[in-house]
């Protein structure tokens, strides 16, 4: 038996299903081989849950056999039957839309409104103007008589 | 064989009805006989939803509410496909859809053991594999271990280890089941099993230093 047949054996052994032949073949398998042992230790681990038939006895609670009938409603599923959203799902919606429209107006404030205005008004300065241009250094020089009498 | 024909007229026979001619019943008015299909399933899905929740009381509860839906959406079956795995469809996803409710993030494992979880690790350390598989049975904590190490995956990817590794199902057949594309189903199989062999290792590596420290 290589690695890869005694690895798809582990489910077969853990439920008890192997014939007498391969799970001697397994055992001795994992007894040589250190990768594939650990990798059985690891699949331990979950195979009570995921690949075993039964629960261990000592978790069985004895309850008695549940019979169908259509007004035993489990209480955590009520809302939904009567097609009620459940109220943290209300919270959170309304939360998220709130958000979203507090960061709409925030951007657009940040965009419309002049800047520094604001803070000029709360401090009482005047607003400062940029200074004139005094030299325009990309319109075309105007010409004059004078140019030409030289 | 004027008894053997009574005895099928009368529905006294000794092998049990198939679900389409109890499905049929129902849909003809006759609602009891959904009490039969219901009894019929009930300990295989309860079992399925004891693969997603530790706690019995809930699984119980999926289980009934699985039934519930079942009933109200008979009009829809088809019997294209078996009543068992419809109903399994339903049921998977009602379970997907309260692990998703119960926590939005997948949870860390805390390394706060008991003693009784302790001796389990330091079995699956060093005991043989047939005495694994024999204390297995009859320990409570592998049971409890086990949940807990599932409870550190997604909700996809538990969903989908549960129907690959319990129920068998293919890759396609667990896309059908809970409406994924395949390659999500691929993608999400691949990841929980990374997840789990690291949490595991994880685990059992807990186990040996907890148990040299005591």
């Amino acid at each position: 038996m290589n690695c890869f047949e005694a690895r798809q054996e582990f489910t077969g052994f853990w439920r008890g299903v192997l014939d007498a032949d391969r799970r001697a073949e397994l055992l001795a398998h994992l007894k040589s081989c250190a990768g594939c042992d650990h990798a059985f230790r690891v699949f331990a681990l979950t195979a009570p849950v995921l690949h075993s038939d039964a629960e261990p006895a000592s978790r069985r609670a004895p309850s008695p056999a549940r019979e169908f009938s259509l007004a035993d409603r489990p209480r955590r599923f009520a809302s939904v039957a009567r097609g009620q959203a459940r109220p943290q799902r209300w919270f959170a919606m309304c939360a998220a839309v709130t958000i979203f429209a507090a960061a709409s107006l925030a951007a657009y404030l940040s965009v419309t409104a002049p800047v520094g205005s604001l803070t000029d008004e709360l401090s009482g300065s005047e607003t400062v103007s940029p200074p004139e241009a005094t030299v325009d250094l990309f319109s075309e020089p105007t010409l004059q008589m004078n140019d030409f009498a030289s | 064989m004027l008894w053997l024909s009574a005895r099928k007229e009368t529905g006294w026979s000794l092998e049990p009805r198939p679900d389409e001619d109890l499905i049929a019943e129902v849909l003809d008015g006759r609602t009891e006989a959904f009490t039969e299909l219901a009894a019929r399933h009930r300990p295989r899905i309860e079992r399925l939803c004891q693969r997603f929740f530790s706690d019995a009381e809930i699984a119980r509860d999926l289980a009934q509410e699985g039934l519930l839906r079942a009933y109200t959406a008979l009009s829809t079956y088809r019997a294209e496909m078996p009543f068992s795995g419809w109903l399994r469809a339903i049921v998977t996803n009602l379970c997907y859809d309260e692990l998703r409710r119960r926590r939005r993030r997948p949870e860390e494992l805390v390394g706060d053991f008991s003693a009784p979880e302790v001796q389990w690790m330091h079995l699956v350390n060093h005991a043989s594999p047939e005495d694994l598989v024999s204390a297995a049975e009859e320990r409570r904590e592998s049971h409890d271990l086990a949940h807990r190490l599932l409870d550190t995956l997604r909700p996809e990817d538990r969903t989908v280890m549960v129907l690959k590794e319990t129920e068998g199902l293919s890759i396609s057949e667990i896309a059908q089941t809970m409406g994924w594309s395949e390659a999500k189903v691929k993608i999400r199989a691949f990841r929980a099993r990374q997840a789990l062999r690291r949490q595991a290792e994880r685990m059992l590596a807990t186990g040996r230093s907890i148990r040299a420290e005591r």
